[in-house]
């Protein structure tokens, strides 16, 4: 896992965004960069500097599920790994994100080491598809 | 209603007319029976009034009633939004001791720290003045060595502490979605109620606010005794549903 990647931090609430920054920077990654919704966020990832998304599920604008679903339809963007961090815990929502490709899913409120946990799972699984 | 009106002013006019000539014509019979059917005309003006708003009301307050939004907003959604409001007032409780806890810890550690660092540095003082034996000296270094160990134990302590309350704040992010939820909801009820009030009070049209049910999946943060079947508890249920789905 490559802690210079440069990461994606979306969510509407800016608490949530400087907590997600605070984690990733503790657990190495300090190269994050935060958007409020999937509307921003979307021509962001299409610049092409992003190696990891970061996004909640419920915001205003273009909501978390649909930003998956506009990546994975993405030719450029298909294979980027999205981590979900969302407060929406209903099953059927869970199983609609895991339908809709996400690589990890971890639900608020969180610990800093279920995120750690999650972005090392994502990693190892792609370096291991990988390799 | 105007024309019922006209022809009510017309019919009091015909009976004013009809009284001063009686009057004129000191037929006191015809008088009191003229001011007695004018009474009885002003009455049953007012009755019709009456009745008119009587029935707009039982129509609106019908109409209110039967609409299922209004009691699935009764039933279900206000219930909700109270329990909503207190799962708010303990969340927000909840952090805001976790926070003065977590700053009490810290302040206890640095405060720890503090309180070693001050000798020390008077030791060291004293050694660059020269003014320490060697067995003192010995000592000094001893114990320097223990405290640059110590320090890096207690620096990851005071991190973690820090860590942990900057996590404690997303509950800033949950309560802020509980709370639009809750905002939602009113202006719903709002909308109704202002729909009722436009028919039975003002009688005009009032500006409704229309909600749109977006029938969006993002539903947000759910109670914590919600229906296990539905909504997950924990991480650990959320990673056991993916492991069932072969991730």
């Amino acid at each position: 896992m490559d802690k210079d990647m440069n990461i994606l931090i979306v969510d509407d609430f800016s608490t949530m965004r400087r907590i997600i920054k605070n984690l990733l920077r503790d657990l190495g990654f300090n190269n994050t960069s935060e958007a409020d919704d999937g509307q921003t966020a979307l021509p962001m990832l299409k610049s092409g500097e992003f190696d990891f998304l970061v996004t909640d599920w419920n915001m205003p604008g273009m909501d978390g599920l649909t930003l998956l679903k506009s990546i994975r339809a993405n030719e450029e963007l298909s294979n980027m790994p999205v981590l979900m961090v969302t407060a929406e815990a209903k099953r059927e929502q869970i199983v609609a994100a895991a339908e809709a490709g996400v690589n990890g899913y971890v639900v608020k409120p969180f610990t800093a080491t279920t995120l750690e946990e999650k972005i090392s799972r994502i990693f190892s699984r792609i370096e291991a598809g990988a390799g | 209603m105007p024309e019922e009106k006209s022809l009510m002013d017309k019919q009091f006019l015909d009976k004013a007319e009809e009284l001063v000539e009686a009057l004129r014509a000191e037929d006191e019979q015809r008088v009191d029976r003229l001011l007695s059917e004018i009474t009885d005309l002003r009455e049953s003006a007012l009755y019709q009034e009456l009745g008119m708003l009587t029935r707009e009301i039982h129509d609106s307050i019908s109409a209110f009633a039967t609409d299922d939004r209004v009691a699935e907003l009764v039933q279900d959604e206000i219930p909700d939004a109270k329990q909503r409001l207190n799962f708010i007032i303990s969340k927000t409780d909840e952090a805001a001791h976790r926070t003065i806890s977590g700053a009490e810890d810290t302040i206890l550690l640095i405060d720890a720290f503090s309180d070693r660092v001050g000798p020390l540095y008077r030791r060291w003082q004293q050694f660059c003045n020269r003014e320490l034996s060697k067995q003192e000296f010995i000592d000094l270094s001893d114990d320097l060595n223990r405290f640059f160990e110590a320090c890096g134990e207690e620096t990851n302590a005071i991190h973690e502490k820090m860590n942990e309350i900057m996590l404690i704040q997303g509950y800033q992010d949950i309560t802020g979605q509980m709370i639009k939820q809750v905002i939602n909801m009113v202006q719903e009820i709002e909308s109704k109620l202002i729909g009722l009030v436009s028919i039975s009070g003002s009688r005009k049209p009032l500006m409704t606010t229309v909600v749109e049910d977006s029938g969006e999946i993002a539903v947000g943060p759910q109670l914590p005794d919600a229906c296990r079947e539905v909504v997950v508890q924990s991480q650990d249920d959320v990673d056991d549903l993916l492991a069932s789905l072969g991730f």
